[in-house]
């Protein structure tokens, strides 16, 4: 250990009235006096101020000081501002510590405690970090090389547009989807408000771009299985399964799908609204384009006949042999972008859904506008095939609720405005369409005109959340009944298609990825960001960050916004080609 | 008499912390020396384990330097905790 002596120096911070309001500052000073090692203790409005921050400085230079203790906030916010601080006077930023008061102290923090706890908390604190800096000795670094690569999980618009900014920055991006082709739910969602662009359309620029870029290595149909290591070194494993196609060989030409007799319900693509061959390519603009034989459905693998496929595809690429392939990578940063899944509405029996076959999710709604979807774009609902009359759509539900998910999915009323131009403008102009809703959040760059435009349409806007939908069984219209609770009144509402606008929920096996990646999810099971404000994508785990809605429930343009941060920060890690790390974790990482 | 500032990283739902904890509190009874034990929650406070580089708890360090991560043998930790009040 260092004989050098241990000069402390505490500064006590008042963050105006946020920490003077609620602790006695001077007896705090007094009890920083007297702590072994303190050689000076001084208070000042704003220590993160220019003044405030040359105070210290001031005071290092006069009394030496070669350890200070900041008293004051959050160290996920001013750390680096007093560290800076101290080094530019030559204190080891290492041995500059700023620890949290204003939580007991400021209104509205939710530990605010009495003045007398405040001070009692803060001395025990206060005492534990002098203490604890005096003995504390510098962690040691080393420098270590960084893979200028990156892994992104999740072949999303969010996982895509990372993936191409990295390499617009000069790395190597692997794009690890779990689906057969990329393109996420985006793909699935036939047009994108507030411009009612066609969503294959602006997407597939994207998704064709980064399947031709050669620094971008597409590993559809395939999952991450280990991610060890550190920072700048992560060996990764993801497990390829197969295909049976011979992704190299295979063409697109889709003859295999045209000849193979057996079919299968098909969840992904079609959200459970079609069906597809056993061999089949999941959309026109899936990318890559490549055939993928669904193994339950299959003739041959369920009863050793047929093999069709085989007998047809001209590019010899079936292959009922191929196997799980393991691949191994090295990569620097890991980037998160697992998305979303639909909320499953069969749990709230009281709106009938998977019991009455007219009760369809928005996400349904949308595979059958879709021109390319199951109807090829018109309006035919489920159980007769005949157009709607009258359409009532339902908010929020699986969202904003007292029991399971309470927080607001965010795109909801949009997407439901959304369908409901669609409907009015191209589809069935005639259709009575009314949403039932608990409050109508547009708050988006042109949102708010967007709900206007549709209110133009004709749109009836109903406040109030069914509590009971009933099937007539001849004809099977439903009939909702609601509360308008602008009348107050319990009214009932016949409609011959209800769509349920359900909430988004953490795409399947985001706890397991979590534990592998050691990053931590929050209470409704998102990946967590490690500061809500200031650093949105950043997480626990230095080198691994989140976007899109993996990170919570957004629209598009923010998912987007989020993976162009994302790859930045990867880069802001990794273009420097080294850094420096506790030497521990190195260690370890080698070790294992 | 000698003094040691431990830090003993946690989190909540960790199986392998209790006994840890509970070897810390044996040794400081024995040891009778100035022992600090904190007890860092990193889901709480996550940059203290990052700048050590800990990716799992339970972890020990004493003085700043990261000794132990995983539960360490008592006697292991209890060398540990004596180097330092000698050093």
């Amino acid at each position: 250990m260092s004989k050098e002596e241990k000069r402390v120096g505490v500064f006590i911070c008042h963050c105006g009235k946020n920490i003077a309001g609620g602790v006695d500052i001077n007896a705090l000073l007094e009890y920083a006096r007297q702590l072994k090692g303190v050689v000076v203790a001084e208070d000042n409005r704003f220590s993160c101020s220019e003044e405030g921050q040359s105070s210290i400085q001031e005071a290092v230079k006069q009394h030496n000081l070669n350890r200070l203790v900041v008293t004051a906030c959050d160290p996920a916010l001013h750390l680096a501002t007093f560290q800076r601080c101290g080094e530019q006077v030559g204190v080891n930023p290492a041995f500059t510590e700023l620890i949290d008061v204003r939580k007991w102290t400021m209104h509205g923090s939710p530990q605010k405690v009495d003045p007398a706890q405040a001070l009692e908390n803060s001395k025990r604190l206060m005492a534990q970090t002098v203490k604890r800096i005096r003995l504390k000795r510098v962690i040691p670094k080393v420098e270590v090389k960084v893979e200028p690569s990156v892994l992104v999980i999740g072949g999303g618009i969010a996982g895509v547009e990372a993936s191409l900014d990295l390499v617009d920055k000069g790395y190597k991006a692997y794009l690890v989807e779990r689906l057969p082709t990329i393109g996420g739910k985006m793909a699935l969602l036939y047009k994108v408000f507030p411009t009612n662009d066609c969503a294959p359309c602006i997407l597939a620029p994207k998704t064709a771009y980064a399947n031709m870029h050669t620094n971008i290595t597409l590993l559809t149909n395939s999952e991450v299985t280990s991610v060890k290591g550190y920072v700048g070194n992560f060996k990764v494993n993801v497990l390829k399964r197969p295909r049976f196609v011979d992704e190299k060989k295979c063409t697109g030409c889709a003859i295999c799908v045209e000849k193979c007799p057996a079919k299968a319900l098909d969840n992904e693509f079609l959200a459970g609204t079609g069906q597809h061959k056993a061999v089949y390519i999941p959309f026109p603009q899936a990318i890559p384009r490549k055939a993928i034989i669904d193994k339950e459905a299959c003739l041959y693998f369920q009863k050793g006949v047929c093999k069709v496929c085989e007998k047809f595809c001209p590019a010899d690429a079936i292959d009922f042999e191929q196997k799980p392939e393991n691949i191994e990578l090295r990569v620097g940063a890991v980037i998160v972008a697992t998305g979303f899944k639909e909320y499953d509405p069969s749990a709230k029996k009281e709106y009938g859904y998977g019991q009455y076959s007219n009760v369809v999710t928005q996400l349904q709604l949308a595979r059958i506008l879709d021109i390319d979807g199951p109807t090829k774009g018109k309006l035919l609902r489920p159980s007769d095939g005949k157009e709607p009359k009258t359409v009532l759509m339902i908010q929020c539900v699986g969202s904003r609720e007292e029991k399971g998910n309470t927080y607001c999915s965010a795109v909801c009323c949009m997407y439901a405005l959304k369908h409901a131009q669609i409907i009015k403008e191209m589809v069935l102009p005639d259709a009575e369409i009314s949403i039932a809703y608990t409050d109508m959040r547009t708050p988006g760059k042109g949102f708010e005109e967007y709900y206007r435009q549709t209110r133009d349409l004709g749109v009836t806007f109903l406040r109030g959340k069914p509590s009971q939908i009933i099937e007539d069984p001849e004809t099977k219209n439903l009939l909702v009944r609601v509360e308008d609770t602008f009348i107050g009144q319990p009214v009932t509402v016949d409609a011959d298609l209800v769509v349920l606008s359900c909430a988004m929920e953490p795409s399947q096996g985001t706890k397991q990825l979590a534990e592998l990646l050691r990053i931590e999810i929050d209470k409704d099971g998102w990946f967590k960001e490690i500061h809500p404000k200031l650093k949105p994508v950043e997480t626990n785990i230095r080198g691994i960050y989140i976007c899109g809605c993996a990170q919570g429930p957004k629209d598009i343009p923010d998912a987007i916004v989020q993976a162009k941060a994302a790859a930045s920060c990867a880069d802001s890690e990794l273009r420097k080609g080294k850094i420096m790390l506790p030497e521990f974790m190195v260690k370890a990482a080698n070790a294992s | 008499m000698g003094e040691v500032y431990i830090e003993m990283l946690t989190s909540p739902g960790c199986a392998n912390c209790p006994a840890v904890k509970k070897l810390l509190k044996e040794l400081t009874a024995e040891l009778k020396d100035d022992i600090t034990v904190e007890e860092v929650d990193i889901t709480v406070e996550p940059t203290r384990a990052a700048q050590y580089g800990v990716m799992s708890v339970p972890a020990v360090a004493i003085n700043g330097i990261l000794k132990f991560v995983g539960v360490p043998k008592r006697e292991e930790l209890k060398k540990a905790i004596m180097d330092e009040l000698e050093a």
